[in-house]
């Protein structure tokens, strides 16, 4: 059966990826708002940039990660000229791999959610006396509710499910980094096979589980790109 | 007194727009397609980026060099070609979305009545999806109305809306306006429509205003692109006088000349407009005898137009005090050597009662 230190991989991982997917929400919905509604010249560069986790090898996203989070780094040397603990080998860390590597998971459906809305609902409103948050919480949100469920359980599952970022930038602690891939792995390297069943198969009946609400929801059609 | 002035420049389309009209009652834009309509309104309702110039609408600049109020603080209804009901909400879920946001506070309509107005009472519980075009489209006017506009702006409302709708719908568009102390624009291409709704009209062609002020006389100016095509008509006002004939209303112009129309079920005195066709009309030296051209009506040339269009010309006449618009062909024109002064029996084929 699973370990003390099984179970607190397992609280572990679910703590990320909700976390994780809280932050991505907040971060994705601008984001994804301003991709649906720009003519800029910044839009393709962006959608490309936000798109990379997608067809980047999860190890070299974590490589450069670790670059820039270590004491030397941009990201480490801005922490620490501002008194801050250092990502490296931390949650937090976690966290912000996390949720890069998961960016296009919930930005993309959002996206598409939000380029969907005609336009012409958005100027009704307007004349109505909307003004654009008004308009935004009232039109597009409701009107977007099958892309922020997609979003959300994809954002949250493909979180659930990395090794490598995680790998480079948060090691191995037990109860601190690691998380329920790394656990697998560990498993399987000291040829514990039993422990490596179990959580094994709850990953991949939860997986199957989320996907098949993804598919069940969006029954008319959502394209979601994978890796 | 709505007063514009107005330019946009789009990518292969430029509007120039100068027009002055009273702020209130009916004003009509009729033009063909691509004349500039929708963009005309559009920018009035400052839902276009870039439009320069002026607009003062009844003394408040709504647009004066580059400051332009925003489309949330000039108050206008826009009803849309398309009804463009929120589709996440009930038909009562739109209509209290504009109500909520209504800010103007000159004057207060009352829900109960916007319904009985538009017949919208069995809807209100129905998604936007369950409606039908016609449905949707009262729907999407009981929401403009409901927001208390200041001005009140529809861009082809019928369009959508299929033919035993359409009556239906003009007929309750009427009643509203009547009841309405705001100025309306009214956008068209359907001849029937301006007739039977406008009291002043607005000329398009090309983006340009080509004529605007009271709906006879920008309808009279012979030199107008309108005047010069095919699709010219004239609008009379006329009572209603007797039912005698079979199957025939007699009516009377105000300069009491008398005109037979198909029977309608109005009473007596009753005010009605007539919608002539210049392609309707014929001209001829001496009234036909026998014919069954029921109307014929003595006139007086007044103009022709400069321009002719595939070998026809527009004739405007004189009937005792209307005008009436004619075409006719060049060859006609010659043959029976009219000019301004000579005198003519026009022969009306087709007359619609518009309302």
């Amino acid at each position: 059966m699973l370990s003390a230190d099984d179970l607190s991989a397992f609280v572990l991982t679910f703590q990320l990826a909700g976390v994780s997917t809280l932050i991505l929400l907040l971060l994705g919905t601008p984001l994804a708002w301003w991709l649906s509604q720009t003519r800029s010249r910044w839009r393709s560069p962006i959608e490309a940039l936000i798109a990379l986790p997608l067809v980047l090898p999860p190890t070299v996203l974590g490589f450069y990660l670790l670059l820039s989070i270590s004491p030397s780094g941009p990201i480490g040397s801005l922490l620490q000229a501002l008194g801050l603990p250092s990502l490296a080998f931390s949650f937090w860390g976690l966290v912000l791999g996390s949720v890069i590597y998961s960016l296009p998971f919930v930005v993309q459906p959002l996206q598409t959610a939000f380029s969907s809305i005609n336009r012409q609902l958005l100027e009704v409103s307007a004349t109505l006396g909307a003004k654009s948050l008004d308009r935004f919480l009232s039109i597009v949100l409701p009107m977007s509710k099958i892309g922020y469920v997609t979003a959300i359980v994809l954002g949250f599952a493909h979180t659930m499910g990395e090794f490598g970022v995680v790998l480079m930038i948060g090691g191995n602690i037990p109860g601190s980094t690691q998380v329920l891939s790394i656990a697998i792995y560990e498993h399987v390297e000291s040829l514990e096979y039993g422990q490596a069943h179990w959580l094994s198969g709850i990953l991949l009946v939860l997986s199957f589980a989320v996907l098949l609400v993804v598919y069940t929801t969006n029954r008319r059609g959502f394209k979601v790109s994978a890796p | 007194m709505i007063a514009a002035n107005i330019q946009l420049q789009k990518p292969g389309f430029e509007l120039r727009a100068e027009f002055e009209v009273p702020a209130a009652g009916v004003t009509g834009v009729f033009g063909p397609s691509g004349s500039g309509k929708t963009t005309l309104l559009r920018a009035l309702a400052g839902l276009e980026a870039g439009v320069t110039g002026n607009l003062v609408v009844s003394g408040a600049h709504w647009l004066s060099g580059s400051h332009s109020m925003s489309v949330q603080e000039r108050l206008v209804g826009f009803v849309f070609q398309d009804p463009c009901l929120f589709p996440h909400l009930t038909a009562m879920g739109n209509l209290l979305y504009a109500r909520n946001r209504a800010k103007n506070s000159s004057y207060q309509i009352d829900l109960e009545h916007v319904c009985e107005m538009l017949n919208i009472h069995d809807l209100l519980n129905r998604k936007a999806g369950l409606l039908s075009g016609g449905e949707r489209q009262r729907v999407a006017i009981g929401r403009a109305l409901l927001n208390r506009p200041a001005m009140l702006l529809l861009d082809e409302p019928l369009s959508a809306v299929d033919q035993g709708g359409r009556n239906y719908l003009i007929s309750i568009l009427e009643n509203i306006f009547q009841h309405i102390e705001i100025p309306i624009f009214y956008v068209s291409h359907a001849s029937d429509e301006i007739a039977r709704l406008a009291e002043n009209l607005i000329l398009m062609n090309q983006g340009r205003v080509i004529a605007h002020g009271e709906l006879k006389q920008v309808l009279g100016k012979i030199d107008t692109p309108l005047n010069a095509s095919d699709e010219a008509f004239s609008v009379l006002r006329c009572t209603i006088k007797s039912h005698q004939l079979p199957y025939l209303t007699t009516v009377q112009t105000a300069g009491g000349e008398v005109l037979q129309v198909p029977r309608q079920p109005l009473e007596g005195d009753s005010v009605v407009r007539l919608r002539i066709r210049a392609r309707d009309v014929s001209l001829s030296l001496q009234r036909a005898q026998e014919s069954s051209i029921l109307n014929i009506l003595p006139a007086t040339v007044v103009a022709l137009s400069p321009e002719i269009q595939q070998g026809t010309r527009t004739v405007k006449l004189d009937v005792a005090g209307d005008s009436l618009l004619a075409r006719v062909s060049e060859y006609s024109v010659q043959q029976l050597q009219l000019q301004p002064g000579k005198a003519v029996f026009a022969q009306v084929k087709s007359i619609s009662l518009v309302g």
